[in-house]
């Protein structure tokens, strides 16, 4: 029926088997839940846009905000670049890029910021109207993620400091790989639903 | 398990593959920009815009996230809630003037 | 080859379970005993409400006291008692069942514990600051316009949707990568599948429900102008939010019942489940399929027009994959030794009660019935015999069932079958005059009645007083038998899943070595023996 012959150590040899990483695969789960969360303030966001006018819209500034998607995508390739050292056991390269991906993400916060009391000056507000509410919340959100991610940005450097990753074990500095990208796809859909569309 | 610490040197460097992805996200990302200072029509600009942004997301998913490489179990958790936004998106535009 | 001869390690001592502890079993128990007491508190308000049912016009609880009592008895009973009662049942089952130390990640795992604690509180406190009165569905705008603690009840729920979704990250995760060898999916117990199904549904599902929370506490709090309808808010809005969550939260309520029978069936009919792959396809297929149906709540709304007959097609669609579990039992036991046990009475009494809120959920998504019925009494009717004949059936089963393994002792038999006659007959006498009560006209949610249905109501009071009733001989048996009932050992019901192959409880350890699984769980009986090895083991059939 049964018989004894594994030791502990191999707990997650059934993951292996699958090339799934256990870490990576809880963080995949948590991005997936994620991707819902944005989806339900998404819906929100077009559904107001396409029954409620917003004539204040006109006053988005697409080519500043442009140029911040530049920054954030700009951002990513640095996370992806930091893995591709770590991977070659290159950890000089890993600290380098972690450090130009919080500069980035802090740089598109600014950016950010910088909107966000433009419309305030137009009279647009979280409270101001419809649109008002569902742009602000939405994008609040979205600047949430980055802020936080920039403080991982940061958490990882310091472990990469320390010495923590290595070619054989990075799989930290990917899981926050996974999820500065993420944060970078969601901006490439808002950018186009709020400002492109 | 290996236990060296000096570099991996036959670890081959993918930079150049993602920095070709880069190029192509900053170039779509150039187009759309120069686009809204255009008088192309709307409904034909959003096709595109949508098409860009879908681009845009793929790239970055199969590539920088690396869903290319890795199990399709990663593929299946990131597919299934974005099919579902797309989904419930659709619907939050069709429902326009339901009251 | 049992674990007699290897030295378990002690039963953690009591004051383990009031702390932060990262064992599932230990952070299993805490949502057990947590959640009960919530069913309880739950379990009060409704013998309130039916209190004040008993004469059509009666002034006991003042209409809006019966709001705050009617939305918070839903709100207790769903949030508070049967998701985490189903979440801890996964919990501590889990890592056994698949031959697992933990869970794979047991910080995570107590944390979405600790969660549930706050979430409880703030909805308790909540009636100090005027509770919510907007219904558990908590509609706008008059959810956004109530009492301050609409606003607590808002962050009591997003508290506990980021529990319910930390948990399933843990059990997917764990389900994934840490099978014991030889045990593929294919040979996983039903109630691990179960928890599998349940964990898309609360990954994709709560965070929606999260946004409009999200949403209407920024209207509360901040002003924001997402429900004012001058501004152009829009209601059905936040009924899509609500809903999208709030129905697949309905099938993440009775798929880990679901499992636990289809656990129980095969034990105590002594035969292999009948349709072993098709249970667990059909629990994906409910699952999936789960995510398409929400808008069958709003037919009555002013939702889109166009929709309305999709929704209705596929919500009459999951009857087909429900039904193959409901075929694939009755096959189960069919001819089979019957062991008429209290886990199975309550396996039984679980297939009858489904059975007819099933096929009245059926007739609900009919929408020329639905446009009648909605919002009447034949709706609550039908969520109680899901809800209360359906998932709380099957959490007695699973407590029954795993009482032994949990605690090392075994409860009482007769206590065990009064407690099932009374909430049998208790279930039936409560509910079933609502379905007639609700046919006639007599809407939900009112404090007083056309005096027409004052009969049905006295009946459905008597069978919700029988139901409380019926908790007490469950709560003394459950605890005088941890305390002084006879030692369960190892494999009390002769069981084949893997929890059974351990002490009873388990060492802190699970397994003292990690098993490898040779064979299905379910091969029991003279129909199994042909495609078995002589196996050296003595679990015995």
């Amino acid at each position: 029926m049964t018989s004894h012959s594994i030791t502990h150590e191999d707990e997650f040899r059934a993951g292996r088997e699958l090339s799934l990483d256990h870490r990576k695969l809880g963080m995949w789960l948590f991005l997936a839940s994620e991707v819902m969360f944005f989806g339900g303030l998404i819906g929100t966001f077009l559904h107001y846009k396409a029954t409620v006018p917003s004539p204040e819209s006109a006053e988005l500034d697409t080519v500043l905000v442009g140029i911040n998607t530049f920054i954030l995508v700009t951002s990513s390739l640095m996370v992806v670049l930091g893995l591709d050292s770590i991977r070659r056991g290159n950890r000089r390269g890993l600290l380098t890029y972690l450090g130009l991906t919080a500069l980035l993400g802090a740089v598109f916060l600014g950016g950010q910021g910088y909107e966000f009391v433009s419309l305030y000056g137009h009279g647009i507000t979280l409270t101001s109207s419809v649109f008002g509410s569902s742009f602000f919340t939405l994008t609040g959100f979205h600047g949430l993620h980055v802020l936080i991610g920039v403080a991982w940005a940061l958490l990882t450097l310091g472990k990469a400091l320390r010495g923590k990753y290595s070619a054989e074990d990075h799989v930290g500095v990917e899981a926050f790989g996974l999820y500065w990208h993420f944060v970078d796809i969601v901006w490439i859909v808002l950018f186009t639903i709020i400002y492109l569309i | 398990m290996t236990s060296s610490s000096s570099p991996s040197t036959h670890v081959a460097s993918r930079a150049r593959q993602y920095v070709m992805v880069f190029v192509a996200l900053a170039v779509i990302t150039a187009i759309e920009i120069a686009m809204t200072q255009t008088s192309i029509p709307a409904s034909l600009a959003n096709v595109f815009f949508l098409a860009f942004s879908l681009a845009k997301a793929t790239l970055v998913a199969t590539f920088f996230m690396h869903l290319r490489d890795d199990s399709r179990i990663y593929t299946a958790i990131f597919l299934l809630p974005v099919v579902l936004v797309l989904a419930f998106s659709t619907l939050m535009l069709m429902s326009a003037g339901g009251h | 080859m049992t674990s007699e001869s290897i030295a378990a390690k002690p039963v953690p001592a009591w004051r383990r379970y009031f702390g932060w502890s990262t064992d599932h079993k230990v952070i299993g128990l805490q949502y057990l005993v947590t959640s009960f007491f919530f069913f309880l508190v739950g379990g009060a308000m409704a013998g309130m409400i039916r209190t004040q049912l008993l004469a059509p016009d009666s002034t006991l609880v003042s209409a809006e006291a019966y709001n705050r009592l009617t939305t918070n008895h839903g709100s207790v009973m769903l949030f508070l008692w049967i998701l985490p009662v189903l979440a801890g049942l996964g919990n501590y089952l889990i890592p056994l069942q698949i031959g697992a130390r933990d869970m794979a990640f047991p910080r995570l795992n107590a944390l979405s514990f600790w969660l549930l604690v706050p979430s409880g509180l703030l909805m308790l406190a909540s009636f100090f600051v005027g509770a919510a009165e907007a219904g558990w569905t908590a509609y706008v705008p008059l959810s956004v316009a109530g009492p301050d603690g609409q606003t607590l009840w808002a962050i009591s729920v997003v508290l506990l949707g980021t529990s319910s979704m930390m948990g399933s990250i843990n059990f997917v995760t764990t389900i994934f990568t840490m099978r014991t060898a030889g045990m593929t999916f294919w040979r996983m117990p039903l109630f691990t599948w179960s928890m599998l199904a349940t964990s898309i549904l609360v990954l994709t599902a709560t965070p929606v429900l999260t946004a409009g929370l999200v949403l209407i506490a920024m209207d509360r709090l901040v002003g924001t102008l997402f429900f004012s309808v001058s501004a152009g808010g829009d209601p059905i809005l936040w009924q899509n939010l609500f809903w999208f969550y709030s129905h697949p939260a309905v099938y993440i309520m009775v798929l880990p019942a679901m499992g636990a029978i289809s656990e129980i069936f095969p034990v105590f009919s002594r035969k292999p489940v009948f349709g072993y792959k098709m249970i667990a396809f059909s629990s994906l297929a409910i699952s999936l399929l789960g995510l398409t149906v929400w808008a069958h709540h709003m037919f009555t709304s002013g939702m889109d027009p166009r929709l309305r007959v999709p929704y209705m097609i596929s919500t009459m669609i999951i009857a087909v994959p429900t039904g193959v579990k409901i075929f694939s039992w009755l096959a189960t036991i069919w001819g089979g030794k019957l062991r008429l046990d209290t886990p199975m009475l309550f396996a039984l009494g679980f297939i009858s009660m489904f059975l007819i809120g099933g096929i009245t959920g059926v007739f609900l998504a009919a929408i020329p019935i639905d446009l009648h019925v909605h919002d009447t009494y034949f709706v609550v009717a039908h969520l109680h015999f899901v809800l209360f004949g359906g998932s709380v059936s099957g959490a007695y089963a699973a407590l029954y069932y795993w009482y032994p393994k949990i605690t090392g002792r075994r409860l009482d038999e007769r206590l065990g079958k009064v407690h099932f006659a009374a909430n049998f007959i208790g279930t039936n006498l409560a509910y079933l005059p609502m379905f007639l009560a609700g046919l006639l006209g007599m809407p939900r949610r009112v404090v007083n009645y056309d005096p027409r249905f004052t009969e049905l109501n006295q009946l459905a009071s008597l069978g919700a007083f029988l139901l409380a009733a019926s908790v007490l001989p469950f709560l003394y048996n459950v605890i005088v038998s941890w305390v002084s009932g006879p030692k369960a050992g190892d494999n009390p019901w002769q069981a084949k899943t893997l929890e059974w192959k351990t002490t009873s409880p388990p060492p802190a350890h699970n397994f003292d070595m990690p098993p490898v699984v040779t064979e299905g769980p379910y091969d029991y009986g003279e129909a199994a023996q042909g495609s078995l090895t002589p196996s050296p083991s003595a679990a015995g059939d």
